[in-house]
């Protein structure tokens, strides 16, 4: 019952400190004020923590993990964003971005928030470990893809700036083109290889758990043809040397169509890969 | 506050009569010394292209302006061309105010200079390697590094490039992440290309090639900065190879078109190229522009840079006035309580000594075994009698809130126990 208060209390404030999250690197990002520099890094670890503790929370209040509906997995999702920031952040010192990718974190959990359920009667299957690899893997894998679109947006407004003349904040507060091409790139091989492994475990796993397993299901197809387009894209980029202003934009363009195909396909009534 | 500082500076003198007033190590160690020996407690002295200034804590309060003036003009044999009106002088207060100005990087020349702070902090070690520093000296030093510290910590006064060559290194480092693993050709030898170039070495660019007309100049610069030289005629060549190229070449038209780069960009794998056009006229059609992955910049993208970098510093201003009067503050309370530090200390002297003189004398007239009794008393009795006046002292010196008040009751004090008088009585 308490677990439950608290999970309850955790939905509807985690929209609102993520959106003081974001309002506290924006500030740093566009005014470079000293004491919100200081501030944020502690705050997003705060927040990081609170998150995992909700999502913990969930698992037991509702004896399943959170990775039976989509606005259950788009917690998680937002949880993975904010967790692979942090890893950026201090692995890679670049404290500008956050702004932009925990700004994404903030609609997922915000979306999730409005609309997720308390479901507490769920089939069998949806306890295997399997399964929690195979949704972790696509998690990680959506996660890379989003980052990856996201550095492109950054390296696309950065290089227009610079193309231009017009050095504006952007200019002056984000690291150079090349790091954030590098960024985007190894978010995006990370993303895809995090996806293979979900789509490889999904392959072997799905037809023993579901007799209406169909590889027909607009699920599957969707996402293996998210991980084909990504496939061509890594390797004419490696084969055919393509660098910069292109690649970018082709990151952007499979993050849409990713959007774009998950949200057409997770409305669709037909597939059997709901878990609800 | 007996502080008194005397210079020339860019403000007061040109170039030629900086040039007559500065002083190289050597004369800076004569100077030192003779300042210390004829006016001032502390001191030292702060010597650069821009300044020649002499800080110290005077001996007496007053101190002959004219006198110390001389002694540097003496010291410089520069009594042609340099006027006394070329000289400023600060005392007290805005003495204090002027040399965190000058660490702070607000008076110098290009607003924001990084090197004036350790140009001063060198000017520090120095006086301290010749004994001429003092308590009071060495802390006004420690608060000026603070101040250079703060303002360059929480503030972006020193941030951008304020000349074109290092606008165009500023623009490379927003392109390229390591600068180290990049190659750049610079094509004729003009005076702001080979400094661009110098500037790009100086960040560590992994190669150099030159290009020139005049080959002998091209080699002549590679002797000094390492790298290779290109023939004049292989310029468009080079390019498939180099990240960076600074043009500066005297010539009617264009040395390279865009039908260069279309062809040069294919060959390197459309990886970005960065052109520095510094000509004029420009050598490279602008029409390159267009080109995806080519970034091009003339003179007048440069200096809109080194133009907007100006304002920024600008508006920084006001944050680093509020540094300067936050550490000017922090600064003069700790200067006041100097005052208070050796009355206290003063009037405990006094006390112990009227407690020792009258235990001396009448200690006999106790039990031996009391003696100490008797010593732990009159301390107990001192030390009370003493608490109330010293707290309050203390309180006025640490709140800096009666600056006034604390002097007038150090005054009292002083003059209710004699402290000070007697000592000059008996001299």
């Amino acid at each position: 019952m308490v677990t439950k208060t608290f999970v309850d209390i955790l939905v509807v404030a985690l929209p609102f400190l993520y959106t003081g999250l974001v309002t506290v690197y924006g500030i740093a990002f566009f005014r470079n004020a000293v004491t919100v520099e200081r501030l944020k890094r502690p705050y997003m670890l705060a927040l990081l923590v609170l998150h995992l503790v909700y999502l913990g929370l969930r698992t037991v209040a509702f004896d399943h993990p959170p990775i039976t509906t989509v606005y259950e997995i788009m917690t998680l999702l937002s949880a993975a964003m904010t967790m692979a920031y942090v890893y950026l952040e201090f692995r890679t010192n670049i404290r500008n971005t956050g702004f932009f990718i925990l700004g994404l974190a903030l609609i997922f959990q915000t979306v999730s928030s409005v609309f997720i359920k308390d479901l507490t009667v769920i089939p069998e299957y949806l306890h295997s470990l399997v399964l929690g690899f195979h949704v972790s893997a696509a998690m990680l894998g959506y996660t890379g893809i989003s980052i990856a679109a996201v550095y492109g947006l950054l390296y696309l407004m950065l290089y227009h700036e610079i193309k231009s003349s017009r050095f504006g904040v952007i200019y002056s507060r984000l690291p150079n083109l090349e790091t954030l091409e590098t960024m985007s790139h190894k978010a995006e091989v990370f993303g895809f290889v995090a996806l293979s492994v979900a789509i490889v475990i999904g392959l072997f796993w799905l037809p023993r758990v579901f007799r209406e397993f169909s590889y027909l299901d607009p699920k599957l197809v969707g996402t293996i043809a998210i991980w084909v387009l990504y496939a061509i894209g890594l390797m004419s980029k490696r084969r055919l040397g393509w660098q910069g202003r292109k690649t970018m934009i082709l990151a952007l363009v499979g993050f849409a169509f990713v959007f774009i195909a998950m949200a057409v396909i997770n409305i669709s009534p037909s597939s059997f890969h709901t878990f609800h | 506050m007996n502080l008194f500082s005397v210079g020339i500076s860019h403000h007061t003198a040109s170039v030629d009569v900086r040039e007559r007033m500065w002083l190289s190590a050597d004369e800076a160690a004569g100077v030192l010394s003779a300042l210390k020996e004829h006016f001032f407690a502390e001191c030292m002295v702060v010597s650069t292209c821009n300044r020649t200034e002499v800080y110290g804590v005077l001996r007496d309060g007053d101190v002959d302006e004219g006198a110390v003036k001389r002694l540097l003009l003496d010291a410089k044999k520069a009594d042609e061309g340099v006027r006394p009106d070329h000289f400023f002088t600060h005392h007290a207060g805005a003495a204090v105010h002027h040399l965190f100005k000058v660490a702070a990087g607000i008076d110098s020349m290009v607003i924001g200079d990084i090197q004036i702070l350790n140009q001063v902090k060198e000017a520090f070690q120095s006086a301290g390697e010749h004994h001429v520093l003092g308590p009071i000296m060495n802390r006004l030093m420690q608060a000026t590094l603070h101040v250079g510290k703060r303002v360059r910590t929480e503030t972006t006064l020193c941030e951008g490039a304020v000349s074109v060559s290092y606008a165009a290194v500023e623009l490379a480092s927003k392109i390229f992440a390591d600068l180290s693993r990049k190659w750049a050709l610079l094509i004729g030898a003009g005076e702001t290309g080979e400094l661009t170039i110098k500037h790009l070495a100086g960040k560590g660019i992994g190669h150099i090639k030159i290009a020139n007309r005049t080959r002998a100049k091209a080699e002549a610069l590679v002797a000094e900065l390492g790298g290779t030289v290109v023939d004049f005629e292989q310029i468009v060549d080079a390019l498939r190879t180099v990240d960076i190229v600074v043009t500066s070449v005297n010539s009617p038209s264009y040395v390279v078109q865009p039908e260069h780069l279309y062809s040069v960009m294919r060959q390197r794998g459309n990886n970005p190229l960065f052109l520095i056009d510094i000509g004029v006229p420009r050598n490279i059609n602008p029409a390159s522009r267009k080109i995806e992955n080519v970034f091009l910049y003339d003179m007048d993208s440069l200096n809109a840079i080194v133009d907007r970098n100006l304002e920024k510093r600008n508006a920084e201003l006001p944050r680093v006035t509020t540094i300067i009067r936050q550490e000017m503050v922090e600064f003069f309370r700790w200067h006041r309580s100097l005052q208070v530090a050796p009355t206290i200390q003063d009037l405990h002297a006094a006390f112990e000594q009227v407690r020792q003189q009258e235990v001396e004398k009448n200690i006999n007239r106790f039990r031996p075994e009391d003696r100490e009794l008797v010593e732990l008393v009159t301390r107990r009795i001192v030390n009370k009698l003493l608490h109330q006046p010293l707290s309050m002292l203390k309180e006025g010196s640490e709140n800096g809130s009666g600056g006034p008040e604390t002097i007038n009751r150090v005054k009292v004090l002083r003059e209710l126990f004699g402290i000070g008088i007697k000592s000059k009585r008996d001299e």
